[in-house]
């Protein structure tokens, strides 16, 4: 039996699915250090599907063997049971399969979704658009799309051949070194790959709609990647103020689209955008070093707790 | 030689700008000067119809035409990018989400030293 290890894992899962993301939403030091709270939130999200679909998997697999590696070995190689196999143990195993197939399944069918939607937009820039329409000095990776069409709008579609759009109306609205601060924050988006850090994300908000820390991991990991892009391109950018450059930047791109938003969509509220202006006009000190250690070895603990339980043979 | 790309868009042009459905020789006659092989042409065409650009009709021999035109294409693309559904977010990184008029004048305050800007822990969700 593994009482005490299914019991363990069913906590974390408990602590991961709601104290822990509502504590982190809520908390100021991510905007910070955007990139060590990424981290976090994918640690939380690993280690809490690891740990549900653990703790229901020790419970249900127990009666096979004292340690999972162990159990899982006898149950996959049909050998006999040790110790007689309950009702709960069948549903404990039951929804362990769905759920872990709901979850990766899900992930998969988002990816391949995403996929053949940048397809799409890729194919349609391509037909609608002549390359070359960008400004000679910012079309440098020869990647760079204008798009004719008034709405200020700036755009990057990841993948294997990205692609960085910008529309007329973005480059009607702003001047050169506001343009420079966009285009530096679509390639920051595209060099770490942030459109995977956001997927699966997008994909578990979709498989778990009644949990309300799916939704609030979604929007975290929203959030912080644009403000991590937003620190990446400064890094990038002279002049004599590049925060503001780029707060003018943000506010002319949200202001001049405001009106075409189509009925019904869910617009995003000026709270994000908001906060990611503040940042950048009045920016707070940078985590101390220790604390970003902490934060990166709180995530390290949380990945490693429930692989240890699952894979060391239970103490108890 | 130009590339798939560059004659898809050269094609395209071509049906848009043409009055009604056209076969794939009078396409070939009308850009005689790019010296296109039919059977170029047949495979520009049928790379747009998969890609859902192009349909052809039943005649003989076929005549294609544009599913939708330029600007419908255009409006489905902004619409696309504008939106805000699920999947959309994570098919492209857009540089800032449609905010209403409200948000924006408080944007706006926001750069001209008003409310809030002093201090990043104002920024209340």
């Amino acid at each position: 039996m593994l009482p005490a290890t299914a019991v363990a894992l069913g906590v974390l899962a408990a602590l991961l699915a709601w104290p822990v993301p509502a504590a982190l939403a809520r908390a100021r030091w991510p905007r910070r250090d955007p990139l060590a709270a990424l981290v976090c939130w994918q640690a939380i999200g690993l280690a809490g599907g690891l740990s549900i679909i653990g703790a229901l998997l020790v419970h249900g697999l127990a009666p096979w063997g004292h340690s999972l590696p162990e159990a899982w070995w006898h149950w996959v190689t049909w050998q006999p049971s040790t110790e007689p196999v309950r009702g709960d143990h069948w549903v404990a195993q039951t929804l362990a399969a769905v759920l872990a197939v709901e979850l990766l399944g899900v992930l998969a069918l988002s990816g391949v979704r995403t996929a053949r939607t940048r397809r799409r937009h890729r194919a349609l820039l391509e037909l609608l658009v002549r390359p070359g329409g960008v400004p000679a000095e910012r079309a440098s990776a020869g990647e760079t799309l204008l798009l004719d069409h008034p709405a200020p709008v700036a755009f990057c579609i990841p993948g294997a051949r990205p692609l960085l759009v910008l529309s007329s109306g973005m480059v009607a609205e702003l001047d050169g070194a506001q343009l420079d601060a966009v285009v530096a924050h679509e390639r920051a988006h595209l060099r770490e790959h942030h459109h995977l850090l956001l997927l699966p994300f997008v994909a578990w908000r979709a498989a778990l709609p009644v949990l309300p820390a799916a939704d609030r991991a979604h929007d975290g990991v929203r959030d912080l990647v644009e403000m991590r892009a937003d620190d990446v391109a400064l890094r990038s950018l002279s002049g004599p103020d590049p925060r503001r450059t780029l707060a003018v930047a943000i506010v002319a791109a949200a202001g001049g689209a405001g009106g075409q938003v189509p009925d019904g969509a869910l617009a995003v509220t000026g709270g994000p955008v908001a906060v990611r202006v503040r940042r950048l006009l009045a920016p707070a000190d940078p985590l101390p070093a220790r604390a970003r250690w902490a934060a990166l070895s709180s995530a390290v603990a949380l990945l490693l707790v429930p692989t240890l339980l699952l894979l060391l043979p239970a103490v108890v | 030689m130009a590339s798939l790309g560059e004659l898809e868009r050269t094609l395209m042009d071509r049906l848009w700008a043409a009055a009604g459905p056209v076969s794939a020789t009078e396409l070939q006659r009308e850009l005689a000067d790019r010296g296109l092989a039919l059977t170029t042409v047949h495979t520009v065409l049928s790379r747009l119809e998969q890609k859902g650009f192009v349909v052809h009709d039943d005649q003989r021999p076929r005549r294609f035409a544009p599913r939708a035109t330029r600007e419908a294409h255009a409006a489905e693309l902004m619409h696309e990018v504008l939106g805000q559904a699920g999947d959309r977010q994570a098919a492209l990184a857009r540089f800032v989400g449609s905010v209403d008029a409200e948000d924006a004048a408080m944007l706006r305050a926001l750069l001209a030293g008003g409310d809030g800007a002093g201090s990043d822990a104002a920024g209340a969700r």
